[in-house]
């Protein structure tokens, strides 16, 4: 692992079996975080960004079978695989909530509605700083006060459903924080709330990560919380980073078509009133039985015919720290990728030129 | 490739009913059940052909006889399936009756033999079977093939089942019938209107949901009046069996109804002036008639214990009327049990039964659950 | 933040209200206040609440029983002059009508009603009153015993509960773990053994089960252990001695009880114990590090036991309707076989109190599970009850 780097992903591939098929959600992401910097993890929904981020904790569901690299610096045990180790064990519940603690989308449905909030951050507490109950107990009480719960110990023997939706949310970043991690995983932690209360949590969020020195790992749609809260990015689509770099880059700089055109859907101001809000048209495929194509090739205003639909762009580096998996890009290290692959399909064709190809792709864009 | 586009399109538009009951041919259990069912009622509907004798048929000299062996060699020569007549042996030290196969003679079986008269579908005039025993091969007579064996006045057991089988598995089966539209009727008065009548009608189901069921429905059947036709006996069963049955009906149409009440779809339909009672049978039933099938074929096989039950007790269908409940009477001692398990053959199409409906409601359920 | 200041408020209107107004002296504002937040308190109020409606529960259930009582053809002196004219004795008309008054079968129906409640609620069973005119002229007045129907049903009460007590029991403990097991290990073979035994245990009618078993019992013990007690018992009484034997007697009705109601608990208990698994906490327990173990036991399980603590009262009325038949079967000393004597003699009086009895203890049985719901989840303590 480099140095200055808490997680690194290497070629994470996840596969859902299921009755229908195989699905593979992802399909090799790779990146990795820095120690205390905050990346955006940026798609649209069932792009893949949740599943990555349970495949780090190992909490995904008995379906999903990861497969890659999860490089970890534990406390303990130095550099560790995370996938290595057993979901249900010690060592990886050791990282979890204590290393690495994760928040959810939902504050409503993240507690049990059948204990107390005080008693649900306080387990966290036990678990993994002191067996002490009475030092556990103040330790949670100084945390709930640090998210900015008043009269914490009122709070601290009532329930979910006593709570309103930003207040849990407040509550359920506590119960990440308490053990302090090296590394928060936001799973959309304000799609849930109301826009005033966003805005305070995403303060709060900013502030903590100051005084705590951790590193946020962002998942989002939303590029306006993205654009403030983080340091880099990294944009996925059907289970592929499609781009990365720094945060400024990407916003100033797309190289992507795909990144292009989310943050031409975001509203800006100043913009002329006759303008339309762009849209990408069509919707994410359904990741299964996917063909050579590229992911977004369906969907893309700038594809090459005949090398699009018949191969996929790997990630390559065009500047320093900034990433694009897409052959239509005027960057040196494009070019040739885009060249390599032309070469290859070239050769491809030429030994099965006896077959002529049916002409799928060309098809289906009459239909469009 | 356009062969799948097609099959999605298809799977888009096909209605409700025919995605219910593609899905319910992919579960395995539900099929195997229905066709068991089915089985179960083409039998009784041709319970009279298929039985060998009729309902009260007897024969003094095979009372409590077992199940007949159907035999194929006689004398070591292939003569077909045929038969024995029984005998009956004293034994001479301890008294002890016995019965011994009278093998001097054998009886084949045959098919489509003339037997007892009786009406294809209560109407035409037949005495066909499907089969029976044909005269003996001395010119013998008067041997029986009982392939469940005999009560104890020296009835056919398999043709009791059969012939019984008429009242058992319609009895359920009307009656649920009955608490259908009763529940669809007053669950839908108490969720739409709502108010004090939802109120009364409420607690009348919770009250009527807290009595045991079979105590209830013991007590009810004393309103039976005694000596009556068959036909009479059957419609007070069914009514009795409905009378709790309704409520659990009620209940889950009062639900949807609730919830169904604001959707935008019923309000446009009352602003373009539709009548009530076409909201409800028109906009909002269809949209949960599947629930209902659901759970009234879940409903049945509770209403066939309780049949069974309570005609077992002598409090439901009494004889001469026949139910698998009056023919289980003949099992209700040990010794009975103990001296002739054939007797508890009819449990077998009971439970046949009753576990048929569960699967094929398990199977229902899960096909009209749209997220499966 | 601003939810902060709206509990303070409320807090501070309950204050406010708690105290009455008015002067009537320091200790009963201070006495009817404390009275007051003892009310204020949402369990009690609930707990209040729910026993309140326990008495329109009453009424309906006992109107329940009248219309199955007057159900059968004829009325009540009809069935009694039948059976005096079998046993010989003829009764003229002037009898008759002198008998249809004293019982108020002249009165409208909903008169009649009334007059039975009344005898129900009024009338003392050893009362010169009662002794005099009611001897045979009451709803208490049992035919097929020879005396009044309350005692009847004394004799057999104890016994009943006690026996529906002990199975409920056994359907719980056998259930729970075998249900955990099944959810926890979802499509594994002990979960599909569990499933087909449930289901055969559904299918087959408790009677012939009982039937069956008994037969089995005197096949390889020699004794069909019928009857709760042997004749030693009845002759000497349950004494510490022979309470193994009373307990061995219990074998076949709890397995022929216990069974039918089992199999319905582990199909609930497993069903909600992975609609709780599949839930998002479940999930926030398992990323804060907590043990499998512990979410199963700690989470899912006690989530689970809501809904289960529910269903007691639906558990108990089956376990009565299963052991109204298998009694008969087994000679029981419980409540099923008067029921059925008594059915048999159309003494529908009888008949009447012993469903009414078997239904009240249900409603009484729903009462406690939904008392016993109310300590155990918060959300109904906190919002009264308003399900």
């Amino acid at each position: 692992m480099k140095e200055n780097n808490i997680l690194e992903i290497k070629d994470l591939h996840i596969d859902i079996n299921m009755m229908e098929g195989k699905l593979t959600p992802v399909r090799g992401v790779s990146f990795d975080i820095r120690k205390g910097e905050t990346l955006g993890l940026v798609g649209e929904s069932g792009c893949g960004k949740s599943i990555t981020c349970k495949a780090i904790l190992g909490i995904n569901d008995k379906k999903c079978v990861p497969h890659g690299q999860i490089m970890f610096d534990c406390e303990d045990t130095g550099e560790t695989d995370l996938l290595s180790l057993n979901p249900k064990g010690k060592e990886i519940r050791n990282v979890r909530g204590k290393q690495i603690s994760m928040i959810f989308q939902e504050p409503m449905v993240a507690f049990s509605p059948m204990y107390t909030i005080g008693n649900q951050i306080n387990e966290a507490t036990l678990l993994h700083i002191t067996k002490d109950k009475k030092k556990a107990k103040e330790i949670t009480l100084e945390v709930m006060r640090k998210v900015g719960i008043a009269n914490v110990e009122k709070r601290y023997k009532q329930y979910p459903h006593e709570f309103s939706g930003g207040m849990l949310q407040r509550a359920l970043i506590a119960m990440a924080l308490v053990c302090n991690p090296k590394l928060l995983i936001a799973d959309e932690p304000t799609t849930a709330l109301d826009v005033t209360i966003q805005a305070q949590i995403l303060e709060l969020m900013q502030e903590l990560q100051k005084e705590f020195n951790m590193a946020i790992l962002f998942i989002t749609h939303d590029l306006g919380v993205v654009a403030r809260m983080c340091d880099r990015v990294a944009v996925m689509y059907l289970g592929r980073i499609v781009e990365s770099g720094p945060a400024a880059t990407i916003y100033a700089d797309p190289e992507h078509p795909y990144t292009r055109g989310l943050i031409g859907s975001v509203h800006k101001i100043g913009g002329k009133k006759e303008d339309r809000l762009f849209s990408i048209p069509g919707t994410v495929p359904l990741a299964m039985n996917l063909s050579k194509a590229c992911g977004f090739y369906d969907r893309c205003d700038a594809r090459i015919e005949g090398l699009c639909d018949k191969a996929e762009p790997d990630l390559v580096e065009i500047a320093p720290g900034h990433c694009v998996a897409c052959f239509n890009c005027p960057h040196e290290a494009c070019r040739k990728q885009k060249e390599e692959a032309m070469a290859r399909i070239k050769a491809e064709e030429e030994a099965a030129a006896a077959q002529p190809e049916n002409e799928k792709g060309g098809k289906k864009r009459g239909k469009r | 490739m356009a062969k799948k586009i097609k099959s999605k399109e298809d799977y888009y538009l096909a209605s409700q009913w025919t995605l219910m009951f593609r899905k319910l041919k992919k579960h395995k259990l539900a099929k195997i059940s229905l066709i068991i069912l089915a089985i179960l009622y083409i039998g009784a509907l041709f319970a009279d052909f298929l039985a060998p004798y009729g309902l009260d048929e007897f024969d003094g000299l095979y009372k409590d006889t077992a199940p007949t062996a159907i035999h194929w060699k006689f004398e070591d020569k292939n003569v077909g399936p045929h038969v024995y007549k029984i005998k009956k042996i004293i034994d001479k030290k301890t008294f002890e009756v016995k019965f011994e196969d009278d093998t001097t003679e054998y009886y084949p079986v045959k098919f489509f033999v003339h037997g007892t008269e009786y009406k294809i579908l209560g109407v035409f005039k037949c005495d066909l079977h499907l089969f029976g025993i044909g005269e003996g091969s001395n010119g013998g007579t008067g041997a029986k093939i009982m392939l469940f064996g005999a009560d104890t006045l020296g009835r056919d057991i398999f043709s009791r089942v059969l012939l019984g089988a008429r009242i058992s598995l319609t009895i359920p089966f009307a009656s649920a019938i009955i608490s259908f539209f009763l529940g669809i009727a007053i669950g839908s008065i108490s969720g739409y209107f709502g108010g004090a009548l939802d109120m009364v009608i409420q607690r009348i189901i919770e009250v009527i949901g807290a009595v045991p069921q079979i105590p209830l429905w013991m007590a009810l059947s004393a309103a039976i009046p005694s000596g009556i036709s068959t036909i009479k006996m059957y419609f007070y069963m069914t009514v009795i069996l409905s009378f709790i049955n309704w409520t659990g009906m009620a209940r889950i149409v009062r639900g949807k109804f609730l919830s169904l009440k604001n959707e935008d779809y019923v309000m446009a339909a009352r602003l373009s002036g539709v009548s009530t009672w076409k909201i409800i049978w028109k906009h909002m039933v269809p949209g949960f008639m599947s629930y209902l099938i659901v759970s009234m074929t879940l409903g049945i096989p509770g209403s066939i214990v309780g049949e069974t039950s309570m005609s077992y007790l002598g409090l439901g269908i009494k004889s001469p009327a026949t139910s698998w409940g009056v023919l289980l009477q003949e099992a209700s001692t040990v010794t009975d049990v103990a001296s002739h398990p054939h007797k508890l053959i009819p449990i077998i199409f009971v439970t046949i039964t009753v576990l048929a409906y569960n699967f094929l409601g398990d199977g229902l359920r899960d096909a009209a659950d749209p997220y499966k | 933040m601003e939810e902060n200041t709206i509990i303070s408020e409320s807090g501070a209107t309950a204050e406010t209200k708690s105290s009455v107004p008015g002067s009537t002296g320091g200790f009963f504002r201070s006495f009817w206040g404390a009275i007051v937040d003892f009310f204020k308190k949402d369990l009690v109020r609930y707990i209040v609440r729910r026993v309140l409606m326990f008495i329109p529960t009453l009424i309906l259930i006992s109107i329940l029983v009248f219309f199955v009582i007057q159900l059968p053809p004829g009325d009540y002196v009809s069935a009694h002059i039948a059976q005096l004219a079998t046993e010989g004795e003829l009764v003229d008309a002037d009898y008759a009508a002198q008998m249809r008054e004293d019982y108020g079968l002249d009165l409208p129906v909903w008169q009649q009603y009334l007059k039975w409640v009344k005898d129900i609620v009024w009338t003392p069973t050893d009362s010169t009153y009662y002794r005099l005119y009611h001897s045979h002229h009451n709803w208490k007045f049992s035919f097929a015993y020879g005396r009044d129907v309350w005692s009847v049903i004394k004799d057999r009460l104890g016994l009943t509960i006690l026996v529906s007590a002990v199975i409920m029991i056994f359907q719980y403990v056998v259930s729970i773990p075998i249900a955990v097991y099944a959810s926890t290990h979802q499509y594994s073979p002990g979960d599909y053994i569990s499933a087909v035994i449930g289901f055969i245990g559904t299918a087959i009618p408790n009677f012939i089960f009982a039937i069956i078993l008994m037969y089995l019992s005197y096949k390889w013990t020699g004794n069909a252990n019928v009857g709760l007690f042997s004749q030693e018992m009845l002759q000497n009484g349950v004494h510490l001695y022979n309470f193994g034997e009373f307990l061995k007697r219990m074998i076949i009705p709890i397995i022929v009880i216990g069974t039918s109601g089992t199999c319905g608990i582990i199909r609930s208990v497993r069903a909600q114990m992975l609609d709780e698994t599949a839930r998002q906490y479940t999930l926030t327990a398992r990323a804060k590090g907590v043990s499998e173990r512990k979410i199963v036991m700690k989470y899912c399980f006690r989530a689970a036991m809501n809904p289960t603590v529910s269903g007691l009262g639906g558990v108990l009325s089956s376990l009565f309707s299963g052991s109204t038949v298998t009694a008969m079967v087994l000679n029981m000393q419980i409540q099923g076989p008067v029921l059925y004597k008594a059915l048999q003699s159309q003494d529908m009086y009888l008949a009447g109190a012993i469903v009414m009895v078997q239904a009240v203890l249900v409603v009484i049985g729903i009462l406690l599970s939904d008392i016993a719901l109310a300590f155990l989840d918060p959300r109904i303590r906190y919002s009264g009850g308003n399900r």
